[in-house]
C-alpha cells in the first residue's frame, strides 16, 4: 500500500506537493481574472499554470512512488482531470449564481460588469 | 423579473439540497467506518492487544508482506517479573494512562505522534535503546520518571521537570508505555531500531552513551 | 445619543451589547495566548528559563487553550452581533445569555488559575475532573467541560429561538445546524479510556471535525453576513454560495478525518480514505479564490469599513495557504509518515489557525467598533489609519517568519530524526541540536516578538480607532437598492 519515500527524494516530495496547490491556485486565479476582466490574452498564462500543476503532480507521483499502486495512480489521474475542470465549473457557477443580478441592468456597465454577462448570454 | 429561467445547477434550492445530501451521506459513511474502526481498536483485538500483553516480550520487526515494521508479541516476559491477570494488567495500565494525563505528558511529548514537540515521541519508548539493556530497562524507567530533573538528557540542556510521580505511578506508567508499544501503528515510527531483547545476549552495550550530543537518560 | 466617535452601548442592540463583552474577553485571552506562546518559544532556546516554575508543558497548555477559548468567545460574540439584525427581532432570553457570559468567563479564570498554580495532580480520575485532562486542546477539566456544554446549550437556545421567533434566513439555517454539530462533537471528547488508540480516535473527532468542518462553516456564515454588511452583496447570491461551500467543505472535510487515522492503531483502509479526501480538501478553497476574483472584478470594491475588509481578505488568503497549501503538503500518508508530529505540524497549525480563524474574528472586532462608536467613518484616509495598517502588517510578518522558521526546522527534523534516525531518543535529540533546527527556533522567536508587537498595536488600535473621527460611515451600497 505504501512505499516509503527515498531520502534523496525528500525535498522533491515536499516541494512538488506545495507546487501542486500553488499552481492550482494560480491557474484558477488567472483563469478567473482573464474572464472577469475580459482579457483573453491572459488565458495562455492560466494554462501555463495548469501545465505547471501537471508537471508537479507527475513529479510528486514519481517521488512518492504513487505509480506503483493502482489506487494511487487513479488518485493522480483524478487530480489531473479534477483540477483542470474545477475552475471552469466554478466559473460557470459564478456566472450562473449571479445571473439575474446581471440582467437587472446593474448600474455598473463597465467592462468589468459586462464581461460575465456577455459570456452568460453566449451560452 | 428576470426572463431567463434560473439555471437549475446554479440555483439556491439545488445547492441547499446538495449540501444536505452531501453532508448526510458523508456522515453516514463515517458512522459505518467508525463502527468498524472502533471494533478493530478495542483492546484485545489484533491491532490493539489486550492489556495482559505486558506479560510478554514485545518487539518491532520488519514485515515483508506489509512492507513496514510491526509489533511482534514474543515469549512470556512479565513486567517487573510478576505475571498479572487480565484484570490486574488492565488496572495497572489504566493507572499509568491516568498518570500520563494528570501529569500532562502530552504537552511536551507526542504519543502515537500526537501532542507536543518539545520532547521525544513515546510510542516506542519501551523499546528505546537508550534505556541501556533489557535487564536494567524497567528499573531505569521507574527511576527516571521519579527523578528526571537532575539527569542530563542531552547537550541542549533540555530537561524533564519533576512532576511528583510516585513509585506506584511510575511503575504503572511503564506498564502503559509497554502496552502502547504493542499497538499496530502501520509502521510509525519508520526505521526505528529497537533495543536488543534476544535471550542469549550477554553483550549489553547497546546505548551509544559515548556520544555527548545524544547522551541517554541513563547517564547520571 | 452619544456623539459620533464616542464609545457608547446606546449605539448597540441587545445582542450586540452582549457581543462586545465577549469580544473584550476574547482580546484579553488573545493577549494571554501570545504571552504564553512567547514563554514556550523562549524555552526552546533557553531550557532553563522558568524551569520548575512554569514548565514548557504549562506554558504550552495555556497557549493553546487560550487560543481555543478566545476564538470560541470571538465566534459566540460574532453570532450575537449579527443575531438581531439577521432575525429582525430582539434576542430571546438575553438575560440568561448575559448570566451565562459571566459564568463562562469566571469558569475560564478558575481553570487558568488552576493550570498556573496547581499544574499537575496525582494519577487518578480526580485529577481529570478537577485539574486538567492532559489531552491536547481539550485539557479543560471535566467539570469545566460540563460547564462549557451548558453554556453552549444556552447560547444555542438564544440563537435558535431568536431565529424561530423572527426571520429564519438561509444563513440562520446553516448556522443553527452547524452549532448543533459543533456542540455534539465536543461530547466525543468527554470520556476517559485507558486505551490510547480509542482516546485519540475520538479526540480527532473533536479537533478535526471542529477545525476542518464545523468551524469552517461557522466562519462561512460570518463571512456571508460580513459580505452583505460591508459590501452590500446580494443575499440570494451569498446564501447560494454558502450552500456551495457547505457541500464542498463537508463533502471533503468529514471523511478527510482519515488523514489523522494513519498511525494511531486504526485500520489500513484509512490510508485510502484519508489520501483521497485530503486530495479533495483544497477544492473548496480554490472555489473561494475563483469566486472572490469574480466578485472583486464585478462589484466595485468600495467598502464602508476598510480594516474589516482588509481582515476579511486576509482570511481568504490565510485559509488558502494555511489549510490548503500547508495542509496538503503533509497530508499524503507517504509524506506524513515522516512529518507526523514534527515542527512541520506546528508550522501548519499556526498558519491555519491564524489565517482561517483569528483573522475572521478580528474582522468582526472592527465591524463592532464602528457601530459601537455610533457608525463612525472607517474608509480611506481614516484618522490614525497607520495603526491598523501597521498592526495587520506586523501580525502577518511575524506569523510568516514563525511559520517559515518552523517549516525549515520541520524539514530538517523529518529527515534527520525520522527518516535517518528512526525516531528514537537519540535521533530526536540529533534532530533538535541540528543547526537548521536551532536557526528555525531563533527565527520563530524573531517572528514571535514581531507578532507580539503587532498584537500590542492591534489592541491599542481597537481601543482608539475612530475616536477622533467625526465623519459618519459611508452608506452600504446595497445591490438590491440599485436594482
Ligand atoms: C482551517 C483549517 C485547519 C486548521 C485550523 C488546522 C489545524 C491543524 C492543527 C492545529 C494540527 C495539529 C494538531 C496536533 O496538535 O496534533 C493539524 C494537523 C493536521 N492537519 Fe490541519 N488544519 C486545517 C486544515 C487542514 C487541511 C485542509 C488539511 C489537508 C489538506 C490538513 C491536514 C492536516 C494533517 C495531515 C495534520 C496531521 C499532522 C500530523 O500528522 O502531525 N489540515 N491541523
Ligand atoms: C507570539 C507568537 C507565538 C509564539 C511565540 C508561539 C509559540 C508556540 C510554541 C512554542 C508552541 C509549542 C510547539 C511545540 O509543541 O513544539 C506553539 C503551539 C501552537 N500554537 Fe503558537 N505561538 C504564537 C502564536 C500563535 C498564534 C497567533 C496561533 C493561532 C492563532 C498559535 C497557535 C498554536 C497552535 C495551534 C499550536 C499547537 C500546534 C501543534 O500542536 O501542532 N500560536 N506555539
Ligand atoms: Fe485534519
Amino acid at each position: 500500500m505504501l512505499e516509503p519515500v527515498k531520502l534523496a527524494d525528500f525535498f522533491t516530495v515536499f516541494f512538488s506537493a506545495a507546487s501542486v496547490i500553488l499552481f492550482g491556485a494560480s491557474y484558477a486565479l488567472v483563469f478567473a481574472w482573464s474572464r472577469v476582466r475580459n482579457r483573453p490574452r491572459l488565458m495562455p498564462l492560466a494554462y501555463a499554470a495548469y501545465v505547471g500543476l501537471f508537471v508537479s503532480v507527475i513529479v510528486l507521483a514519481f517521488a512518492a512512488n504513487l505509480f506503483n499502486n493502482t489506487f494511487w495512480t487513479v488518485i493522480v489521474m483524478l487530480m489531473l482531470i479534477g483540477y483542470l475542470l474545477a475552475p471552469h465549473a466554478i466559473w460557470y457557477l459564478c456566472v450562473g449564481t449571479h445571473a439575474d443580478e446581471l440582467e437587472d441592468g446593474h448600474a455598473d456597465t463597465s467592462a468589468a460588469g459586462a464581461a460575465p454577462a456577455k459570456i452568460f448570454q453566449q451560452r | 423579473m428576470s426572463q431567463t429561467q434560473a439555471l437549475w445547477w446554479a440555483s439556491e434550492s439545488f445547492w441547499r439540497k446538495t449540501a444536505i445530501w452531501v453532508t448526510a451521506g458523508s456522515f453516514v459513511v463515517l458512522i459505518f467506518l467508525t463502527f468498524d474502526t472502533v471494533k478493530q481498536i478495542t483492546a484485545g483485538g489484533k491491532r490493539v492487544p489486550a492489556y495482559s500483553v505486558i506479560n510478554n516480550r514485545i518487539d518491532y520487526v520488519f514485515d515483508e508482506k506489509r512492507n513496514f515494521q510491526v509489533p511482534v508479541i514474543g515469549p512470556e516476559e512479565p513486567l517487573f517479573g510478576k505475571k498479572l491477570t487480565e484484570e490486574e494488567a488492565a488496572a495497572l495500565v489504566s493507572h499509568g494512562k491516568l498518570t500520563t494525563q494528570a501529569k500532562n505528558c502530552m504537552n511536551c511529548h507526542t504519543l502515537l505522534g500526537n501532542g507536543s514537540y518539545y520532547a521525544p515521541d513515546l510510542t516506542k519508548s519501551w523499546l528505546d535503546q537508550s534505556w541501556g539493556s533489557k535487564e536494567v530497562r524497567e528499573q531505569q524507567m521507574v527511576e527516571f520518571l521519579m527523578n528526571p530533573q537532575d539527569r542530563l538528557h542531552n547537550a541542549l540542556g533540555r530537561k524533564m521537570p519533576n512532576l511528583g510521580i510516585t513509585e506506584a505511578e511510575a511503575r504503572a506508567t511503564v506498564a502503559f508505555l509497554k502496552w502502547m508499544s504493542s499497538i499496530d501503528t502501520n509502521g510509525f515510527p519508520y526505521n526505528f531500531k529497537p533495543i536488543d531483547q534476544a535471550d542469549a545476549a550477554p553483550a549489553v552495550e547497546a546505548a551509544p552513551a559515548s556520544d555527548p550530543a545524544a547522551a541517554a537518560p541513563v547517564q547520571q | 445619543m452619544a456623539a459620533l466617535g464616542t464609545l457608547s452601548t446606546a449605539n448597540l442592540n441587545g445582542g450586540q451589547k452582549l457581543a462586545v463583552k465577549y469580544f473584550t474577553v476574547a482580546v484579553a485571552l488573545f493577549g494571554a495566548q501570545v504571552l504564553f506562546g512567547l514563554l514556550a518559544g523562549i524555552q526552546y532556546l533557553n531550557p532553563d528559563f522558568l524551569f520548575g516554575i512554569l514548565d514548557f508543558s504549562v506554558n504550552r497548555m495555556l497557549h493553546i487553550n487560550a487560543m481555543v477559548v478566545w476564538l470560541l468567545f470571538g465566534f459566540i460574540g460574532s453570532v450575537y452581533w449579527m443575531l438581531e439584525d439577521e432575525a429582525g427581532v430582539p434576542v430571546v432570553g438575553l438575560g440568561l445569555g448575559n448570566l451565562i457570559f459571566w459564568i463562562f468567563t469566571l469558569a475560564v479564570v478558575v481553570v487558568v488559575l488552576v493550570y498556573l498554580l496547581v499544574q499537575v495532580g496525582p494519577g487518578e480520575l480526580k485529577s481529570i475532573w478537577l485539574i486538567n485532562e492532559g489531552r491536547e486542546y481539550i485539557e479543560a477539566p471535566r467539570w469545566a467541560d460540563i460547564g462549557i456544554v451548558v453554556c453552549v446549550l444556552v447560547f444555542f437556545y438564544n440563537v435558535a429561538s431568536t431565529f424561530m421567533k423572527g426571520k429564519f434566513s438561509g444563513i440562520a439555517g446553516v448556522l443553527v445546524m452547524d452549532l448543533v454539530a459543533l456542540a455534539g462533537i465536543y461530547l466525543a471528547g468527554m470520556y476517559y479510556t485507558p486505551n490510547i488508540s480509542m482516546d485519540q480516535h475520538w479526540w480527532w473527532w473533536v479537533i478535526h471535525l471542529w477545525v476542518e468542518a464545523t468551524w469552517e462553516v461557522l466562519v462561512g456564515c460570518l463571512m456571508a453576513y460580513g459580505l452583505i454588511k460591508t459590501m452590500g452583496v446580494r443575499r440570494k447570491i451569498v446564501e447560494t454560495w454558502l450552500y456551495i461551500e457547505v457541500a464542498l467543505m463537508f463533502g471533503s472535510g468529514i471523511l478527510g478525518l482519515g488523514h489523522h487515522y494513519f498511525w494511531i492503531g486504526t485500520p489500513e483502509y484509512w490510508f485510502t480514505i484519508g489520501g483521497f479526501f485530503s486530495a479533495l480538501e483544497p477544492i473548496p478553497l480554490v472555489a473561494m479564490v475563483v469566486h472572490a476574483v469574480f466578485d472583486a472584478g464585478h462589484h466595485k470594491l468600495k467598502s464602508t469599513n476598510n480594516p474589516a475588509l482588509a481582515w476579511i481578505i486576509a482570511q481568504a488568503f490565510g485559509n488558502f495557504f494555511g489549510a490548503g497549501v500547508w495542509g496538503f503538503m503533509h497530508t499524503l500518508p507517504q509524506i506524513n509518515l515522516y512529518t507526523h508530529g514534527t515542527q512541520w505540524t506546528a508550522s501548519h497549525g499556526h498558519l491555519a489557525f491564524f489565517g482561517a480563524y483569528a483573522t475572521m474574528v478580528i474582522a468582526f472586532f472592527y465591524m463592532a467598533l464602528q457601530k459601537w462608536r455610533g457608525g463612525v467613518y472607517m474608509s480611506g484616509n481614516l484618522v490614525g489609519a497607520w495603526k491598523w495598517k501597521w498592526a495587520i502588517f506586523l501580525l502577518h510578518a511575524g506569523m510568516i517568519a514563525m511559520v517559515m522558521g518552523l517549516l525549515v526546522a520541520g524539514y530538517e527534523q523529518s529527515q534527520i530524526e525520522r527518516a535517518i534516525g528512526g525516531s528514537d531518543w537519540v535521533a530526536y535529540f540529533a534532530g533538535q541540536s541540528h543547526r537548521w533546527f536551532m536557526q528555525g527556533m531563533f527565527w520563530r522567536m524573531v517572528g514571535g516578538w514581531t507578532f507580539a508587537a503587532g498584537f500590542v498595536l492591534l489592541a491599542w488600535d481597537l481601543m482608539t480607532i475612530g475616536k477622533r473621527e467625526t465623519r459618519p460611515a459611508l452608506a452600504v451600497q446595497a445591490e438590491a437598492a440599485a436594482a
